[in-house]
């Protein structure tokens, strides 16, 4: 959710600035961002917010932000611009142009990505473990240091579980947000 | 269906005669140069359009009557000169509001694909904040206007339309708000040109209701001269010539004009001719040639269905008819001798 407000915040901002601004991020910083590993992520943060649930939590949150803001912003520069020129001439506002034609037609584009990032996250977040933050990771960590092979097991089948099941449920709203004329 | 109904070439003329008439668009020295670029796409262009005209902007390709057209309702911003609509600068005007007030019809339609053919049509009431009921009975009005079936469309998408239907869609859009102008870049042009010549025709017939001021882009002279009652060609920017159909075939100002009509000028120029005009000339046909016409045209009809008609029933003479009453004769000769005397050189 916490992903989501901050897209629709970083989206309404590069659309409206030139574009080579949105081209740079698309270019660089995002597939830049993504040849980090996730381990690396969570340690480079590390010494800035010390160990525990919430630098975990704030670690993570940005790097399932990189798939999402990739998604937007090829959802957005995919709205056909005849249909933008159209809705201009129209005179519909800027603002309006956004809301009620870029969005509502990047939003299946945009929400595969927001799956595709909580598929990810969801894997990734057992890495949490090691900076304190508990959760799954910690009985996977905990079954590699003493050999405890139904540990192990236990803490990556519940993992599995739940990312796809989160796939699952992301994939039916994916389903029911995409508009009967691009299915 | 359409035979018994007045040809264009009358319909403009009836059109015409309106009386006072006052000039609705207006340009002056319109100048347009897009950045980075070292040659004006528009090049201190003035025209006038009455109200209640079609004016068609006629060209090649990138000879500036799209950026024209789209500097009218400020989707472009000319660089230099002035607009004026009604009177009033449109510079004076904010350019979304202005917009609202300007019925837009664009060359690949432009309907919002994620909305139903109703939600399209009423787009413009809802940006007006008109009430949802009123919206929804100018929709179905419009909807039957344009000639598509409100019970078996409005809740369609784009994509599930034809064509035909779609472009119809997009003229019924531009209509919602009952604009005084509109604006129409091509709006037939994707269509095949069987479903093209029913929609002009269609909306020849749609524009004698509504009278509207029409601007009207095409690249296709034939189109031009079948729509317009007034006629702009532009090359490279720059305006070649400005007039009546009538004008333009009678009298093309150069060769550019000469080549874009085509070489059949003077059978193009029988198309816009009343048989009747062409009668005057022969009033003194005795009531004996009269009857030996085998065949007959309405003196409304074209000169051109003249033509055709002999070609028809082999003969070299056609009757001409008002109502019931036998007014004159036309023969092959007559014809001939008016073309050359109109065109001059041909």
């Amino acid at each position: 959710m916490m992903n989501f407000e901050i897209d629709r915040f970083v989206e309404a901002m590069f659309d409206r600035s030139p574009p080579y601004i949105l081209e740079h991020v698309q270019l660089v910083l995002i597939p830049l961002g993504q040849t980090i590993p996730p381990l690396a992520v969570i340690a480079v943060f590390f010494p800035f917010l010390g160990l525990g649930y919430r630098p975990a939590l704030i670690a993570l949150t940005i790097y399932a932000l990189l798939p999402i803001a990739r998604n937007t912003l090829a959802g957005l520069s995919g709205v056909s611009p005849e249909v933008k020129e159209a809705a201009r001439g129209m005179g519909m506002t800027e603002w309006q142009i956004l809301k009620q034609v870029e969005i509502p037609l990047s939003l299946p584009v945009v929400m595969s990505g927001i799956k595709t990032s909580a598929v990810l996250t969801a894997g990734t977040a057992a890495l949490a473990a090691l900076v304190g933050g508990k959760g799954m990771g910690a009985v996977i960590f905990a079954g590699i240091n003493f050999f405890r092979m139904e540990l192990i097991l236990a803490g990556t089948l519940y993992i599995a579980i739940i990312a796809l099941a989160i796939d699952r449920l992301l994939s039916f709203v994916e389903g029911r947000l995409t508009p009967s004329y691009m299915k | 269906m359409k035979k018994s109904l007045p040809r264009q070439g009358c319909v403009k003329a009836a059109r015409n005669v309106q009386g006072a008439v006052h000039k609705m668009i207006q340009l002056k020295k319109v100048h347009k140069t897009f950045p980075n670029t070292a040659v004006p796409a528009v090049d201190e262009v003035s025209f006038k359009i009455e109200k209640g005209n079609i004016c068609v902007f006629v060209g090649p390709s990138g000879c500036g009557k799209t950026t024209i057209l789209r500097m009218i309702n400020r989707l472009v911003e000319p660089t230099g000169g002035s607009i004026y609509i009604d009177g009033e600068n449109i510079m004076d005007v904010d350019g979304d509001q202005l917009r609202r007030r300007i019925g837009y019809v664009i060359q690949q339609i432009g309907l919002l694909p994620h909305r139903t053919i109703e939600q399209n049509i009423g787009l413009v009431p809802r940006l007006l904040k008109w009430p949802e009921d009123r919206i929804n009975k100018r929709v179905k009005e419009l909807m039957e206007i344009v000639g598509l079936d409100p019970q078996e469309t409005a809740w369609k998408y784009p994509y599930q339309l034809s064509g035909g239907q779609m472009q119809r869609a997009g003229v019924a859009r531009a209509l919602a708000v009952d604009p005084p102008i509109m604006l129409m870049d091509e709006p037939f042009g994707a269509v095949d040109p069987i479903v093209r010549g029913r929609l002009q025709d269609e909306f020849l017939r749609l524009q004698q209701e509504v009278k509207k001021t029409i601007c009207f882009v095409t690249h296709d002279i034939n189109e031009a001269l079948k729509m317009g009652d007034y006629i702009v060609v532009l090359n490279a920017g720059k305006l070649v010539q400005k007039g009546t159909p009538m004008e333009m075939l009678s009298d093309p100002a150069n060769d550019f004009v000469k080549d874009l009509i085509g070489d059949d000028r003077g059978v193009k120029l029988l198309d816009l001719t009343r048989a009747e005009s062409l009668l005057q000339a022969t009033t003194s046909k005795t009531a004996k040639t009269v009857r030996e016409c085998s065949c007959y045209i309405d003196a409304l009809q074209p000169v051109k269905m003249a033509l055709e008609v002999m070609m028809k029933h082999n003969s070299d003479m056609v009757g001409i008819r008002r109502g019931d009453q036998v007014i004159g004769t036309l023969s092959w000769t007559e014809i001939k001798q008016h073309i050359n005397k109109i065109s001059g050189d041909q």
